[in-house]
């Protein structure tokens, strides 16, 4: 087991420094000024404005921050890489704690699956970039009692507005996959749909709830990050992209350093969906998770 | 001795089940069937695929609704029945929840009754030893093989001590072996724990070796068409198997099964066994 993670992180390991290569080597070969494959002008322009070497962006860490400051990039990056990233946990949280409610709302009642899940489909083809502005100002309006609405809360909640939706939809698809005799058996038990929900369809959902999660987990950084560029919000990873990619035309290599810190940010999501599904995953068949119930239709 | 002692496990009254009834797919599952079942007495189902036996048991466990007649468990409805689990399941499926252990599948009814945790674990430990899993307590039922799995279902079916045991086909799934060790375990269980049972099987042998009373029925419509009583005594083991009397048993239940509603009546007591084929051979309707 243990032989087999470390030859799965060797593997990663190996992928990156491939693409680091692939990077490189097409510079070399490249076209200086970008080249043309049957009159489309799709080749990138392999010089150092367009294609900074590897080691000048990972150089760039250690340079301070901005002219005469202090702090180091990688100090910046990684401040704005743990904003983003309790945003974004907070996002994910938020939208797997909905997406599970609505889910099962969806189970119990077909009159609301019918209803709802039309519109929940619907809502993720609003682009998020138009969305983000009116979070932000329905946020600024709200104030219950000494709450008053954090700006970088409007970020966390369209974090959650993009992972709700795949754990709605693969919690309910769970719920609803439990084997006919298993509900025959809790049927003989009398058993009151909420003990039939928490005793099985709930744990025989775990399989379907786990992907779900992992879907929401990269959608959560993807909105907070959106979210922080479209609304101006200081402090995060999303604000550093744009921060630097403004001074690209001097320094290419700089942005790379906040997109490898956004990257970062999605692996500790990754990681944390992994302890989950580890957690929830405890103690099941390694790999068939249907092993015993089997396919009984 | 209680009042409650002396009802039927099982009291089935001109019971008749009608699926989709009035549309082009009606299916006449079963008509005005009655039974009996004594309590502490082993009564086998048998009868071709689709002849209502799954629709009985589910009549009798309140999972489906008759669509006339009247269904007693242990004397009372079969819905008030169910909701005081007077009756134990399993199916050809285990069906175990493979996020539980062993022992907590075993614990399911108990913690739908409300049973505090202690009471839950010491009845589970008792469940297994008594099925002979009492070192597999802490495994997870995708360790075990068919057999053992299918025992932990016989366990968490008696868990609550039902009086009554409704079986669709449980061994159907397991190889001859198994089957035979089995069947000569789950009589000695209910023999140990008195409990009542209704079996559905396919197996001639099985239902014949298992019953006090082995229950013919037909299909189109499903109906009862014998009734054959098996009296080789409640002491039954692996030389029963070999027995004459067992033999003729089997015999019986096979013309039994063939005449399936005709009215012919067959002397057994003359019936030679090599002269009618295959005595052992079950009835193949799948
Ligand atoms: N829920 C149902 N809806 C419609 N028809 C059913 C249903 N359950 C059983 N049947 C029909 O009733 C008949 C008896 O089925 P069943 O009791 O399962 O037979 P057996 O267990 O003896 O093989 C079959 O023709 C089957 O197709
Ligand atoms: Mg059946």
């Amino acid at each position: 087991m243990t032989r087999r993670r470390l030859r799965t992180f060797a593997l990663a390991l190996v992928g990156l420094l491939a693409v680091a290569v692939l990077w490189e080597f097409y510079k070399l070969v490249g076209p200086q000024r970008g080249g043309e494959i049957f009159g489309w002008g799709i080749l990138p322009r392999a010089n150092d404005n367009v294609m900074p070497h590897v080691w000048d962006m990972f150089a760039r860490y250690t340079e301070p921050d901005r002219r005469g400051s202090e702090t180091r990039i990688w100090q910046t990056v990684l401040g704005g890489g743990w904003f983003t990233f309790r945003l974004a946990f907070l996002g994910f949280a938020i939208g797997a704690v909905v997406g599970v409610g609505l889910a099962v709302l969806m189970a119990r009642f077909r009159v609301v699956e019918r209803g709802l899940l039309p519109y929940l489909v619907v809502s993720q083809t609003v682009p998020l970039i138009a969305l983000a502005p009116l979070v932000v100002s329905w946020g600024g309006r709200v104030q219950v009692g000494d709450f008053v609405w954090p700006r970088w809360l409007s970020a966390s909640v369209l974090g959650a507005f993009l992972a709700f939706f795949p754990v709605a939809v693969g919690t309910l698809r769970g719920l609803k996959s439990s084997p006919p005799a298993a509900l025959e058996l809790m049927d003989s038990y009398a058993a009151s749909w909420r003990s039939s929900l928490f005793k099985l369809r709930f744990p025989a959902a775990v399989p379907q709830i786990v992907p779900a999660l992992r879907l929401a987990a990269t959608a959560s950084v993807v909105g907070v990050v959106v979210a922080e560029i479209s609304t101006g919000l200081q402090g995060g990873i999303g604000r550093l992209v744009i921060e630097y990619a403004r001074q690209a035309t001097s320094d290419p290599a700089k942005v790379y350093t906040a997109v490898f810190g956004a990257a970062l940010v999605g692996l500790g999501m990754a990681g944390i969906v992994a302890l989950l599904d580890k957690l929830l995953m405890r103690g099941r068949p390694p790999t068939e998770p249907d092993i015993v119930m089997g396919a009984t239709t | 001795m209680r009042s409650e002692l002396v009802h039927p496990a099982v009291a089935v009254a001109g019971v008749s089940k009608v699926f989709n009834r009035g549309s082009a797919n009606q299916v006449d599952a079963l008509v005005d069937v009655d039974l009996v079942v004594a309590p502490g007495e082993f009564v086998s189902l048998i009868g071709p695929s689709g002849c209502g036996k799954s629709t009985l048991l589910r009549l009798i466990a309140h999972l489906i609704e008759p669509s006339s007649g009247n269904v007693l468990v242990n004397g009372k409805s079969a819905s008030q029945a169910r909701l005081d689990q007077e009756y134990g399941m399993a199916f050809q499926q285990a069906g175990l929840f493979d996020w539980r252990s062993v022992a907590k599948n075993v614990e399911l009814p108990l913690e739908l009754k409300g049973w505090d945790k202690k009471r839950r674990a010491a009845r589970a430990r008792e469940m297994l030893e008594l099925v002979k899993l009492g070192d597999f307590v802490d495994h997870r039922p995708w360790q075990l093989s068919g057999g053992m799995q299918q025992r932990v279902a016989i366990a968490r079916a008696l868990a609550a001590h039902p009086p009554l045991l409704l079986m669709d086909e449980p061994f159907g799934a397991l190889d001859e072996m198994t089957r035979e060790h089995m069947q000569a375990e789950l009589l000695r269980i209910c023999d140990e724990t008195r409990t009542s049972v209704v079996f559905v099987t396919h197996s001639i042998p099985e239902a014949v070796y298992l019953s006090d009373r082995v229950v013919v029925m037909s299909p189109r419509p499903g109906r009862i068409t014998d009734v054959v009583d098996v009296d080789l005594g409640r002491d039954r083991d692996d030389d029963t198997r070999e027995d004459d009397a067992f033999y003729r048993k089997i015999i019986e239940v096979r013309e039994a099964l063939r005449n399936g509603g005709h009215d012919t009546t067959v002397d057994h007591e003359t019936v030679d066994p090599d002269a009618v084929g295959h005595p052992l051979l079950g009835v193949d309707d799948r």
